[in-house]
């Protein structure tokens, strides 16, 4: 029998960046929080100091700060007609764990949605036509616009102290920004970070094709900064240990940087670890939450009642979470029916390799997380697809963020695997290739889903979760298209070889290509199409909030995290001065 | 030749060659037009008959005056702190003068020398509290999360050894200097370093684990 | 603590292209001091540093890595293939040198080898390529029973695979990468993939875990290792950066202590 605690006002399931963002400022607003935390406490000293965090083996190739993925994995298949399977080692996306998540691992990459993603299904129509669209894919309105989401997501870029150069402040274009952004209220609040080589060889490139490349804006920052919170940062460093490494610096804006400083002098708030939520409990009408049961670190399982209930766990188990515990109806892709599950969508990506002569010294080793300069002149929508067959786009950039060499050897298409040759390459375009990521959309089509495994649990018996997904054709076509416009900028920098490597199907989880996963408890304006309404409240349990990658409809060409935490503020104004105030669906149905 | 042991903790690598003539640009101000000299170690050697008043004979340092040990530093540390002080971006009323009457392939050669050396610590003194080297050895190697300390080692190498083009050795230096220039990186008197690291880091030092620090560093001349 | 075996003396001993077989214990490379004591890592207890007298006269290496995973048999395997993976050439160092099989080895011995990191739970089945590994063997499973199907292949053949010539051996190992024979189901492929991840990961990880000897490996494409501040060299485009390489594992001296059991968690 668990045993049951006493009730709080609200219960947190997942204290990742978006989980200590909303328990800090519910915890302010007066509220009781409890954050359960299934994974472990860790700070900056002494779990994320050098030289052991600066180890390729332990955390790039062991993937050791990731979800424990021997107690709780995924099951997955490109299609309907094969069996899921399990994914036996994480390579292709990798989520995280512990106080903090994987906002403690992430490279920094801080991007705005443009106004024309959040309208993709309605103006993409408007723009050529209901019959442009394959007949499968399945994109979506959100529900909310650009411009309501903009205070927030600015709120979010000075939580961070985000380093760029603005493109559009208020509809005027400014010169080194990017042009195609949509309207920013105010600047960055630090400068960008500096340019490295390879970025200044693309910018030259770039420039000279007539497209507009601007710095990648980076939550590693470029100067010591204080937010908002009072809570300070420091400069990054540019060691090349960013993406699945934890900073040393204090420089990378992770929530122990940001805002656990704060939250965890709050007594307001009580954070409990090794804590596993094994579902949100429901009273005998199933509309409303009393609680979640959960089991801790020694096996035992404890009910906390709440008020109200965020599921903040990272987009796949936030969509598991709502399975597990029968809110809402499961997606069926024979049927069409059902809402949680549907529109699982992730990340197209490309690359192009440059290879230069031996005089040409990159120091691919040097870089930080979001240091790089890129173009989105073939983003999103912002070129005219007519006649191309496709929607979508990518940014493209030299964005490489290191020169770890266990993984990163680059050597021209037809070298051998092994042997001298394969050694000589090496040796011969390490310090000497530029690498350019093409970083796509992904439309939503109907087949591809997420729902529960029928035959694979987790340690604690409940089914893993299953994802059936394979690129849709217009993305590859995408990138496809982009791959060769990225081909022409490699040209463009006198390299001797420029190699395309476009995306192919089928998907395959046995190559990394971003943890963007994205949907399956989807927002919008409609109960029938939806999970949850424009507040990211459940339309099925109203004191049951979801937040994170997963409400988004589809993926656009940038990286979510910057769109998350604009949505986690635009949530907690909706907690804050709607829901508090009048507890009940804040949307009609 | 590699040298070992208490004699030249700080260089694990010691350049054995002169530099290489790669560096075609400055690291610090503005580039440099024609490249920059590359340091001679043993042109240095005569250059350095004036250094050894203040810094010792061997390069060793003069303890009680708080005079900095020279012998085994960074190479690029080195040179990056004489041009400072000739283009006004780091000030001491005695260095200012001086590296003034050198011009820059002297001052390289200068570095290049002094980097090559090894010279014996300093005798210790009265032995530190251990507790407070204790803090210091923490510090150095891990840092302190309530004053958002990191480990000073992420910069300056394996218990402060040395991370050349980053931080410079510590090891062996004189306790008196290492205290006096992190309170001119506290007030700002000095600041010649990359992102502001050290203003931060020195803002976050209390005078205890100042000495702390600089205690520590100043033992390592003398242990195994 | 230098190595003093030159490329030269290196190939006298092991010849690529002659048949010289390398046997366990041959002295083929000699270090004065191989104790696995922590160095000042942040999360380590205090501990002793390795005292280190006067600078000792550059010595050659006198000790081959100790295997405690691998039985004589599949060592001698494990060796040749290694190093026909990597071999030494002019650009630098081949697997042997690097002691590449000693980090395959450690890890196939230790927490890796059996299973860290590795969702386990049956049913099994074979998959898509898309879908990736499925078979139950951990990493040791993995290798014993492949090497055990190996060796008892060349046991027929009357010569085992480090007495054939670099061609013989090639020509063998790329039939294990794609000849799709099982090795009492280990298919070939699947260990042949194996061990050339476990090799590349031997020859660049951190000297820490017991292979990359001497950052020879690092020290051949230039890259600086574990200690990386580059705020002020980042500016500067195009210089190539002159530092000696740093491994997690040293300590002041320069002296790099191993440590093969770090764990794949934080």
């Amino acid at each position: 029998m668990p045993q049951k605690l006493k009730e709080t006002d609200v219960v947190i399931i997942g204290v990742g960046m978006t989980g200590s963002i909303i328990a800090k400022e519910l915890a302010a607003a007066g509220y009781k929080v409890v954050g359960l935390e299934r994974g472990q406490p860790r700070f900056t000293v002494p779990d994320f100091q050098s030289p052991s965090v600066h180890d390729e083996l332990r955390f790039d190739v062991r993937k050791a700060l990731m979800q424990d993925n021997t107690r709780e994995a995924v099951t997955f298949r490109n299609n309907s007609s094969q069996t899921a399977l399990p994914i036996r080692r994480w390579e292709s996306f990798l989520p995280g764990t512990g106080l903090g998540g994987s906002h403690v691992h992430w490279n920094g990459q801080t991007y705005r949605f443009q106004a024309n993603d959040f309208e993709l299904a309605s103006r993409t129509r408007q723009r050529y036509g209901a019959k442009f669209l394959d007949p499968d894919i399945s994109i979506q309105d959100w529900g909310v616009t650009y411009a309501e989401l903009e205070p927030h997501y600015d709120r979010f870029e000075y939580l961070l102290g985000t380093s760029g150069k603005a493109g559009n402040l208020n509809g005027q274009i400014q010169p080194g920004g990017d042009p195609f952004e949509s309207p920013r209220s105010r600047g960055y609040p630090t400068p960008p970070m500096k340019e490295h080589f390879q970025g200044a060889t693309f910018r030259k490139a770039a420039t000279s094709l007539g497209y507009h490349p601007f710095p990648q804006p980076s939550s590693n920052l470029s100067q010591p900064y204080t937010n908002p919170e009072g809570v300070k940062l420091n400069a990054c460093v540019f060691c090349g240990f960013c993406e699945r490494y934890a900073c040393e610096h204090y420089a990378k804006a992770v929530p122990q940087t940001i805002i656990l400083p704060v939250l965890m002098r709050n007594p307001n708030f009580e954070l409990r670890t090794g804590c596993q939520v094994q579902r949100i409990n429901l009273d005998s009408t199933r509309r409303k939450a009393t609680g979640v049961t959960y089991i801790d670190a020694a096996g035992r399982e404890f009910e906390q009642p709440a008020s109200l209930v965020v599921t903040t766990s990272f987009a796949l188990n936030n969509v598991r979470m709502l399975l597990l515990s029968g809110i809402g109806a499961r997606y069926d892709p024979s049927t069409g029916k059902g809402v949680v599950g549907r529109n699982y969508a992730y990340q197209t990506m490309s690359t192009v390799a440059s290879f230069f002569g031996e005089d040409f010294i990159v120091n691919p080793f040097m870089a930080s997380g979001a240091s790089g300069t890129l173009i989105n002149d073939f983003a999103g929508d912002n070129f005219d697809h007519g006649g191309l067959g496709f929607i979508g786009g990518a940014f493209i950039g030299a964005v490489n963020t290191n020169g770890r060499p266990i993984q990163y050897h680059p050597v021209p298409p037809g070298t051998p695997a092994w042997g001298k040759g394969w050694k000589q390459a090496v040796v011969a375009h390490y310090n000497h290739t530029i690498m350019l990521s093409l970083h796509g959309s992904s439309v939503s089509q109907k087949q591809n889903y997420l729902d529960l495994d029928p035959t694979y649990k987790d340690a604690w018996g409940q089914p893993l979760l299953r994802m059936t997904f394979d690129f849709p054709k217009n993305d590859l076509r995408m990138a496809e298209y982009v791959t060769a416009r990225g081909v022409e900028i490699g040209r463009a920098t006198g390299a001797k070889q420029v190699a395309g490597n476009p995306r192919k199907g089928p998907y395959t989880i046995t190559q990394y290509q971003t943890t963007h996963n994205t949907g399956g408890t989807i927002m919008g304006s409609d109960p029938k199409t939806s999970v949850v309404n424009k507040y990211l409240q459940s339309w099925s349990v109203s004191n049951v909030f979801v937040v994170g990658a997963s409400n988004f409809p589809q993926n656009a060409s940038w990286n979510p995290t910057g769109t998350i935490g604009a949505l986690t503020y635009w949530a907690i104004d909706a907690m804050k001065n709607r829901y508090f105030r009048n507890p009940g669906p804040l949307v009609s149905a | 030749m590699i040298a070992r042991g208490r004699m030249t903790a700080c260089v694990r690598n010691p350049p054995t060659r002169i530099l290489v003539l790669g560096f075609v640009a400055t690291l610090w101000s503005a580039y440099a037009a024609g490249g920059e000299p590359v340091g001679d170690a043993t042109r240095g050697a005569v250059v350095a008959q004036a250094c050894a008043v203040c810094h010792g004979k061997l390069g060793e340092g003069n303890f009680p005056l708080g005079y900095p040990r020279l012998a085994g530093q960074t190479e690029n540390y080195l040179r990056k702190q004489l041009e400072d002080f000739v283009t006004g971006r780091r000030s001491n009323p005695l260095m200012d003068a001086i590296t003034r009457m050198y011009n820059e392939q002297q001052r390289a050669d200068a570095a290049a020398y002094y980097a090559s050396r090894s010279a014996p610590y300093a005798p210790a003194g009265a032995p530190a509290d251990p507790r407070l080297l204790a803090r210091g050895r923490l510090l150095v190697r891990t840092g302190d999360e309530a004053r958002q300390l990191q480990a000073c080692a992420n910069c300056h190498g394996p218990d402060g050894s040395g991370e050349d083009f980053a931080g410079p050795c510590l090891v062996g230096q004189s306790a008196t200097y290492v205290v006096n220039v992190l309170n001119e990186w506290k007030s700002g008197a000095r600041n010649n370093d990359g992102g502001r690291q050290m203003q931060v880091v020195a803002t976050r030092l209390d005078e205890k684990d100042a000495a702390a620090v600089a205690a520590y560093a100043e033992s390592l001349g003398h242990a195994k | 603590m230098t190595e003093q075996i030159t490329r030269r003396s290196f190939f006298k001993t092991v010849g690529s292209a002659t048949a010289v077989p390398v046997a366990l214990g041959t002295p083929l490379l000699a270090i004065a001091d191989a104790t696995a004591v922590e160095p000042g890592d942040a999360r380590a207890p205090p501990a002793a540093a390795a005292a280190t007298s006067a600078p000792a006269p550059a010595a050659a290496d006198t000790e081959a890595p100790l295997y405690l995973f691998f039985n004589a048999e599949e060592a001698a395997f494990i060796e040749a293939a290694c190093e026909r993976l990597i071999p030494a050439d002019e650009t630098g160092p081949g697997a042997l040198e690097a002691w590449v099989p000693n980090y395959l080895d450690k890890q196939l011995g230790g927490a890796w080898g059996a299973g860290e990191r590795l969702y386990r739970s049956g049913p099994w089945q074979a998959g898509t390529p898309s879908q990736g590994y499925q078979l139950p063997f951990t990493p040791a499973e993995l290798f014993h029973t492949a090497l055990r199907a190996i060796n008892l292949h060349f046991a027929s053949t009357g010569k085992t695979f480090a007495q054939g010539t670099a061609e013989e051996q090639d020509a063998y190992l790329k039939s294990l990468e794609t000849g799709g024979a099982d090795l009492d189901g280990v298919p070939s492929g699947v260990f042949f993939d194996s061990l050339l991840k476990m090799t590349i990961e031997g020859y660049f990880s951190d000297p820490v875990y017991g292979g990359n000897r001497n950052m020879a490996a690092w020290k051949m494409i230039g890259f600086p290792g574990a200690y990386a501040n580059y705020y002020d060299a980042i500016d500067r485009h195009g210089v190539k950066f002159e530092r000696a390489p740093m491994s997690i594992g040293e300590d002041r001296h320069g002296h790099v202590h191993v440590d093969p059991n770090i764990p794949a968690s934080l």
